[in-house]
């Protein structure tokens, strides 16, 4: 053997476990799942499976509930996605604007960010709680109302974002912030010299700027979005009435409670389909921006 | 006036970082309190501090196994990063440095396939398990951990700024491939290598969808699907949840704390590559 047949062989050994993982948990999957979203296939019915087509895609179209609990998940991204980028955008110019101690504030708001959404959860459904719970304490204490933070239909989902942004504004801020620092100082410098102020450079300068960073913040928590699951799961099991419960949640329920895998299948195929298309629109638009 | 605005500035960005911690705070101390205590909110530092919570965790009660959902948590977890870690790294390496035939297109359908959802994956995967008959092992979240594309991508990128005369002259001084893997190529890339490891870790520690949809008994459960499942059956026991909260946070935190920078650094650069 030559000595490169030799390092193929030896980079074919080197790739096999990985690849092999890949053929069986990542492509297996993925045509398993376009199969079974054209089956009918309910694992308390076995006898029942069969091939339906696009039946089970018109089914979503038809299920009131998928509508539901697409209007949860897009109220969600609508409160969300803003909200964390207005935020960590103020918190990253706070960051970059500090005299000292930057690295210590930095690393005290990305820590919520290390919790467990399990923890998180049930550490916010105690301050949420509308009887013992803290934040009503407080609210009674200084003389205000008792709010129904997750009780009521208009309040749970503005609740679920709160605890979102604390949970993940860190790591936003963070990359905003590192992209802040590689903005060179002479262009503000010399904006400044020409009598540019606070707004105007916010506006002509760092943000202009920033807008490569921001396009990828908004289209990655767009995506991540989109998926939201653990937190209303945990606060409010998609109460009240639903209006929280979002579409993972709803596919979820679906497959594992209700074992009706086919149908999750081919709603997960449709959540798929909607979060690219929300990507690429977001893409384009915010690159043609750029331009 | 600058130097005022600065200073304001600095003050508030210290009261924003305290708000932000004290819930954090706050769990910790309650973790403290006697069951009777935690309801009342009015002094957020126990008048009776106590171990109990703690000591009730770490026996193994039949309905609530704290200690034995730790030791999943970690058994799982450090094999997932051991497995992700060697097979990513392999792989990296038989990709850039071996330039095994057709190893750009793999990388490429790597990268593409990693733009697909993990929420996709959850059924198909759940019916796959379940003719492995590895539902309810350990199995289910450890082996599928390992096809995830993010280590092969980045440890590709790293190994390919590894100026290749320096493995050229480890293989005329007669290097093995073996060799050159874990004597030169591994040990270069040991900061790429541990950032994988820091994610990967935190990511399957923290993997809460997974575990709750494969895994059936409560033996089996990982901490953060167990504490939750607890605690909504439970719901009375808050400072014994708070306790567990805190056991099951702790690891990362101490991870975090030693690999702050890493971490920090790596966090920074994702939104710079584009």
């Amino acid at each position: 053997m030559t000595y490169t047949q030799k390092r193929s062989v030896a980079g074919v050994l080197f790739l096999a476990p990985y690849a092999l993982s890949f053929l069986a948990f990542i492509l297996l999957p993925i045509v398993v799942s376009l199969t079974l979203s054209v089956m009918q296939f309910d694992m308390t019915a076995p006898h029942s499976t069969r091939f339906v087509g696009v039946h089970n895609y018109q089914e979503a179209l038809n299920d009131d509930y998928f509508w539901q609990a697409l209007k949860a998940t897009f109220g969600y991204v609508i409160l969300m996605v803003p909200g964390l980028i207005v935020t960590a955008l103020g918190m990253a110019l706070g960051l970059h604007g500090m005299a000292r101690g930057r690295n210590t504030v930095r690393a005290l708001l990305f820590l919520p960010g290390m919790l467990n959404v399990a923890v998180t959860g049930i550490l916010w459904q105690w301050f949420y709680n509308g009887e013992f719970g803290l934040f009503n304490f407080i609210l009674k204490r200084i003389g205000l109302n008792a709010v129904p933070w997750l009780s009521d239909k208009g309040h749970a989902m503005p609740s679920i974002v709160i605890m979102s942004l604390w949970w993940t504004l860190g790591g936003t801020s963070i990359v905003l912030l590192a992209a802040l620092q590689q903005i060179p100082k002479q262009i503000f410098e010399a904006a400044v010299l020409d009598g540019a102020t606070g707004p105007a450079l916010l506006n002509k300068i760092t943000l202009p700027m920033l807008r490569p960073v921001l396009l990828f913040v908004v289209v990655t928590n767009t995506i991540a979005g989109f998926q939201v699951f653990g937190q209303p799961f945990l606060l409010t099991r998609g109460g009240p009435e639903l209006s929280t419960r979002g579409l993972v949640q709803y596919i979820y329920e679906t497959a594992f409670n209700n074992y009706r895998l086919g149908y999750g299948a081919a709603m997960s195929w449709l959540l798929f389909a909607i979060v690219a298309v929300f990507a690429l629109v977001q893409y384009r638009f915010l690159r043609r921006s750029t331009s | 006036m600058n130097a005022v605005l600065k200073r304001v500035n600095t003050v508030f960005m210290s009261l924003v970082a305290c708000v932000f911690l004290s819930p954090i705070v706050l769990m910790i101390l309650t973790s403290f309190k006697p069951e009777a205590e935690v309801l009342n909110p009015s002094s957020p530092i126990p008048k009776h501090w106590t171990l109990s919570n703690y000591q009730y965790l770490l026996g193994w009660s039949e309905e609530a196994p704290f200690g034995r959902w730790l030791l999943n948590s970690f058994f799982i977890s450090t094999s997932v990063t051991l497995l992700v870690v060697l097979f990513s790294s392999m792989a990296a390496f038989a990709i850039t440095r071996l330039r095994v035939p057709g190893g750009n297109v793999v990388l490429g359908i790597i990268v593409a396939s990693m733009m697909v959802p993990g929420q996709l994956f959850l059924v198909p995967l759940y019916l796959m398990l379940s003719k492995l008959h590895w539902l309810d092992t350990p199995a289910a979240l450890i082996v599928p951990a390992t096809a995830g594309g993010f280590g092969v991508f980045m440890l590709s990128q790293f190994m390919r700024a590894i100026p290749e005369a320096i493995e050229e002259a480890a293989l005329i001084d007669g290097c093995s491939p073996v060799g050159l893997y874990l004597n030169v190529s591994l040990p270069l890339c040991a900061p790429a290598v541990a950032t994988l490891g820091i994610f990967t870790f935190v990511g399957s520690w923290n993997d809460f969808l997974g575990p709750l949809v494969f895994m059936d008994s409560v033996r089996s459960y990982t901490l953060p699907v167990g504490i939750a499942l607890y605690q909504s059956s439970y719901y009375t026991e808050y400072g014994l949840t708070l306790a567990t909260s805190v056991l099951a946070t702790t690891p990362l935190v101490l991870v975090f704390m030693a690999f702050q920078r890493q971490i920090v650094e790596s966090m920074s650069s994702t939104g710079l590559k584009d």
